[in-house]
Order: structure tokens, then C-alpha cells, then sequence
């Protein structure tokens, strides 16, 4: 796993519901709490889709849906690292490791019918941040989105 | 209906192509209004459609399943999907998945409608 630079500031800490389309919640808050933290606009793009995919899956597959449960989301700067975690309650479900397991997208093999349209989430966080850690302790899952503020924007 | 849902408008442009102009966010939820622009077309007799992402302030992973459906669909039907209005982010991400290797990707409309058949 990829450790935290210490020491590290939280920067914000919030829930939302686990109701499809509140990622766009989660997405505007993570952006408005990390606006001043030297990100490139690139970066800031980037973050903003990982956030969104990440909160997608908790609220679709951790907390299958159930608007009851919430998506726990803290913001962390740590020098020029910015660490966003998003939890959700479905560490059990998880135990087998659901993001090292998924099968990765083929372009050729979706349009050959082979492999569902669909599935590409992990795909995207992977490719838009630095690091993606996923903590499973008992019943609480939480992926852990690493960015840092180093690429330039030419 | 999710407030930010976006919008898909479908100008015909000479005789056998179209442009569907893209707005808001496209996510899973957009598949009946991007598929319903693409029977508009086809039933006009498109061959090549022309998706404006000028106006796109938003796509995930659900927007990008929609579009392989839509590749699917276009190439039963032998057309031919082209893009423009990616901004840089966006571009990125068609490179990430592929997409721009099934979807040819123009600067913009003119040299979109500029371009011919592959």
C-alpha cells in the first residue's frame, strides 16, 4: 500500500447518501475543497473523474444502492500530495478484493460482444491519479485516491 | 430526472450525415436520449454521425459504455462515428479506452464534415 506522507492536514470531511447521480455531489466538494491546493487544471480534471468513479462504485456495489447507508469521504494535503478516501460498508463483500479481480476492458472485445459496454470505472481511476489503495476493514471498504502536485500542464 | 442529464440535438448536414450536438453531462441515464437521436438519424438514412462534444461538461464510465453501445449499433449498421469539441481531458480518456481507434477524432466540425469515409 502506498503510505501517507506525514504529517498530513485534513482538509474536509463529509457523506453523502448512496443515491445514484449524489457523485456529482461528491465530485463538486472534493473540487471546491482542493481549488487552492496548487493542482493543475489537468489534475483538477483528472481528480474529478477518479472522485466520480469511486463514489459510483461505493454507492452502486459497497452500499448496493441503499440510500440509508452513506459514502464517507475525507480530503487530506500532505505537502504536495493530495489523499482522497471514499468508504463505504462493503468491506465483507469485498473480502476477495473486487477491484484486483475485475476484468480489465478490451475495447475489440466489448464491440465483438465478448464483454459487457460497460466496466470501465477502474480503468479511469487507475489512469487519473497517482496511487489507488483499497483498505478493507471488516464491513468498511475504503479506496484511497493519491494525487500529486507535480505535472505541468503543457 | 437527474438535474444535470444532458442534452443530445440532432442537425442534419448535407445528404448523408449528421451531428448530434452533445450538452451537460453524458452518464449512463443519457442512453435513451443519445440512442433516440441515433434512430432519428438512421431512420433519415445517416451514414455518418458526427458527435459534438463542444458542449460536454461531464462523461464517466457510464457515458463511455453508452458509446461503445452506440459503436455497436453503428457498426451493424455500417456507419461511420466521428468526433469533435473533445476538450484535452476527454481526448485522454478515448485514448485510455481505445475509442479514438473506432471513433475517428477531428479539431473540429468543419474538418469533421471534411473528412470522408475510412
Amino acid at each position: 500500500m502506498t503510505p501517507v506522507a506525514w504529517p498530513a492536514r485534513r482538509l474536509a470531511a463529509f457523506e453523502i447518501a448512496s443515491v445514484p447521480g449524489n457523485e456529482r455531489t461528491a465530485r463538486t466538494r472534493v473540487a471546491q475543497t482542493v481549488a487552492a491546493c496548487g493542482l493543475s487544471p489537468a489534475q483538477l480534471d483528472k481528480l474529478g473523474t477518479a472522485v466520480g468513479e469511486a463514489t459510483m462504485n461505493a454507492i452502486e456495489h459497497g452500499n448496493r444502492g441503499r440510500p440509508e447507508l452513506p459514502v464517507e469521504f475525507q480530503v487530506f494535503q500532505s505537502g504536495d500530495e493530495i489523499v482522497v478516501t471514499i468508504s463505504d460498508r462493503g468491506g465483507e463483500c469485498n473480502a476477495g478484493g473486487a477491484e484486483a479481480s475485475a476484468e480489465a476492458p478490451d475495447l475489440a472485445r466489448k464491440l465483438a460482444g465478448e464483454q459487457s459496454p460497460r466496466g470501465w470505472g477502474l480503468l479511469l481511476i487507475r489512469h487519473m491519479v497517482d496511487a489507488m489503495d483499497v483498505i478493507t476493514e471488516g464491513e468498511r471498504h475504503t479506496v484511497r485516491l493519491t494525487i500529486r502536485g507535480h505535472e505541468s500542464d503543457e | 430526472m437527474n438535474e444535470a442529464q444532458g442534452s443530445m440535438r440532432i442537425r442534419r448536414v448535407g445528404d448523408a450525415a449528421a451531428v448530434i450536438d452533445i450538452a451537460g453531462d453524458v452518464t449512463a441515464d443519457s442512453e435513451p436520449t443519445l440512442m433516440s437521436a441515433y434512430e432519428d438519424a438512421t431512420d433519415q438514412g445517416c451514414k455518418r454521425l458526427l458527435l459534438n462534444f463542444g458542449g460536454l461538461e461531464y462523461m464517466n464510465s457510464g457515458g463511455i459504455g453508452m458509446l461503445v453501445t452506440l459503436l455497436i449499433r453503428a457498426n451493424r449498421q455500417r456507419q461511420e462515428l466521428a468526433a469533435f469539441g473533445l476538450n484535452r481531458h476527454y481526448r485522454e480518456i478515448f485514448e485510455l479506452t481505445r475509442l479514438d481507434e473506432a471513433i475517428t477524432i477531428y479539431e473540429s466540425e468543419t474538418s469533421a464534415l471534411a473528412g470522408g469515409t475510412r
